[in-house]
């Protein structure tokens, strides 16, 4: 078994619930005394123990982005030295922002994740998540480094360049989404390619798959495959380790973790700048009450469905309203469309119309063209769109 | 955990000094408890030790409830109070004081040996009255005081108080040693940048109530710390 922070991973739990019981005490404080929003809401509360944590006032995610943007911030922005940005209700923007221990912290959590998967100073690491489009492979950066692993800093966009870097850097390690995965599979049946002439060892994957998409990847890379379960509001990657059990341990001394009627609630206790007070996540999941053969001592969740009408496209979450949004900016607005969200594309059904209809095919495959490119650059999320006789007058989604 | 303390709640008459502050020492560790005056950090100390009263909240020295007790069951419990302002007994000797210090310790003569051992500066002062020691050898005395009694757990209060920085070194770095000899520390201080420097993990205190808690690399970069303890140009001063 691999651990790299023993002290809090292996930390019996008594102690380890007074130090939530602490941690959770000085965050109240701390919202008290800095953020205007949280003063309103819990007034004098105090906890006496984490079984009086349902007494506190929950977060939703509509609150975090009315406070948009700098509303939920517990320190001046002058104290915060990096931002990200998540996705909100319906699209909507929320920032994150770092102080240097947040990111120090951030560091050794996803060390946790990745000493979990194996990793260690001879290992080389390659990062494929798609650059700027999620902002977890800064924190996959941090944590490696913290491992003195080497780490290919260059984010290859096209499949076809990773594969060559996967041939040429001969990485041990590939950090990557479950969609970039299959897609490096394909490319490799089609190419005729031998997994076993990787050096791959383990891939990590960006967020949970079944269990068969598992074997799949395992097979078809070669390589032992784990998994990370993050939340870009709280932290992702970072929030829990994923153990040779295939458990995720949530990182307790960290996040305080509860279900509220399904839904996964978090409390971040040690954030500097952007800290939640129980956050309502819009992911469903479970605690499991089994105990865990590795010997790490954080509760177990098992993440389920997003419970909000969110979709992952091409691994970009995506809401309906953004459709619309985006499509009331092309010539289309206003034409009868038909929408159907696949797994890696948005399809735009849209009816033949009168005024549609010219006498040169070159009009239609502009508007086709406009409109597919104004798709990617606004949501980074590719589609196709199709001239069809009659669409079926309604939106439908996969 | 050696000291475990949940919401702790005391004060003086009807004002409220700690509000509810929770916080734990494990064996082995020096664990700093900052604060600028008044934020109760010693009257935290006080009500560990029994001189103050608690209010509300329970203490648990290895497990054992020792909230109401009086304060020299304490000494039972292996736990002992170094006070702010060194408080040696001005007018008896190091030796007189030192002995006292061991009043509990059936071995105290055998333990005397290994406190001269560690302190050999009061060696040399044995037969000197205790009132008339620097304010550097007055603290060591009264460190070599509380050893005499054999603690598992050694709360200081303020050690630093009214010395000069030089001094301040020395202290902490004797301070440091008995941790090298198995004695844990819960260490109350200003000084942020000296305890941030021999502490295992340490705790921020402000107007009763615990603000932060975390490993002192944490804390020394934390906003909050380096603006209210630390201090402009700190780096300067302590680099």
């Amino acid at each position: 078994m691999s651990v790299f922070d023993r002290r809090y991973e292996l930390m019996p739990r008594r102690e380890l619930e007074q130090l939530q019981l602490e941690r959770l005490q000085a965050l109240l404080a701390r919202l008290r005394r800095n953020v205007r929003r949280c003063r309103e809401q819990i007034g004098d509360a105090t906890v006496e123990s984490l079984d009086r944590l349902q007494s506190l006032p929950l977060t939703t995610p509509e609150d975090v982005a009315r406070s948009f943007p700098y509303g939920m911030f517990a320190l001046p922005l002058r104290e915060v030295i990096r931002l990200h940005s998540a996705v909100g209700p319906e699209g909507k923007p929320l920032i994150i922002g770092y102080t240097r221990n947040d990111l120090a912290h951030w560091g050794r959590l996803v060390a946790r994740q990745l000493v979990a998967s194996g990793m260690t100073a001879n290992d080389v690491i390659q990062v494929c998540l798609g650059g700027g489009v999620y902002p977890g492979a800064s924190g996959y950066m941090l944590g490696a480094e913290l491992i003195e692993a080497s780490v290919i800093a260059e984010d290859p966009f096209h499949v076809d360049y990773q594969l060559a870097m996967l041939q040429n850097y001969r990485p041990t390690i590939l950090i990557t989404t479950p969609t970039n995965a299959l897609e490096l599979i394909r490319l490799m049946e089609l190419r005729r390619i031998d997994p076993q002439s990787l050096h791959l060892r383990t891939v990590l994957l960006s967020r949970p798959v079944p269990a068969e998409t598992r074997a799949q990847l395992r097979a078809g890379l070669f390589a032992a495959v784990q998994c990370n379960f993050g939340l870009d509001e709280i932290l992702d990657p970072g929030l829990c380790v994923e153990c040779e059990s295939g458990r995720f341990h949530v990182n307790e001394d960290h996040f305080l973790v509860e279900v509220v009627q399904g839904e996964l609630v978090v409390t971040t206790l040690n954030r500097e700048a952007t800290p939640m007070l129980r956050y309502q996540t819009r992911v469903a999941g479970q605690i499991s009450p089994d105990k865990c053969p590795c010997g790490r001592t954080g509760v177990v969740i098992v993440p389920g469905e997003r419970l909000d009408r969110r979709w992952l496209v091409n691994e970009t979450p995506l809401y309906q309203n953004q459709i619309a949004d985006v499509l009331d900016q092309t010539e289309l607005a206003g034409h009868l469309l038909d929408i159907a969200v696949r797994e890696r594309h948005v399809v735009i059904s849209v009816e033949l119309t009168e005024a549609l209809l010219s006498d040169t095919i070159w009009r239609l495959e502009n508007l086709q063209r406009k409109t597919e490119a104004e798709f990617l650059a606004r949501l980074g999320v590719p589609a196709k769109v199709r001239f069809v006789a009659s669409p079926r007058a309604r939106q439908e989604h996969s | 955990m050696l000291l475990q303390v949940k919401n702790l709640r005391c004060g003086y008459g009807t004002l409220e000094v700690v509000r509810g502050a929770s916080l734990h020492v494990c064996t082995g560790e020096i664990v700093g408890l900052l604060g600028a005056n008044g934020a109760g950090k010693t009257s935290l100390l006080r009500a560990i030790v029994g001189l103050l009263p608690p209010w509300e909240g329970d203490i648990l020295v290895a497990g054992q409830p020792t909230r109401g007790q009086p304060p020299w069951r304490s000494l039972s419990n292996a736990m002992v109070l170094v006070p702010e302002g060194r408080q040696v007994f001005a007018d008896m000797t190091v030796g007189e004081n030192l002995l006292l210090g061991g009043y509990h310790n059936p071995d105290r003569r055998l333990t005397m040996g290994t406190v001269l051992e560690l302190f050999p500066l009061l060696r040399e002062r044995l037969g000197q009255l205790a009132g008339t020691l620097s304010g550097g050898e007055q603290q060591m005395l009264a460190l070599g005081r509380a050893l005499m009694g054999r603690p598992r757990l050694l709360l200081l209060d303020e050690p630093s108080m009214g010395l000069a920085p030089l001094l301040v070194k020395e202290v902490f770095a004797e301070i440091r040693r008995l941790k090298d000899m198995g004695v844990t520390v819960l260490l109350v201080e200003q000084n942020a940048t000296a305890t941030l420097q021999i502490a295992d993990r340490a705790y921020v205190m402000e107007t009763g109530e615990i603000l932060l808690e975390g490993e002192p690399a944490c804390l020394r970069h934390n906003p909050e710390v380096k603006r209210a303890y630390l201090g402009k140009g700190y780096k300067e001063v302590w680099a």
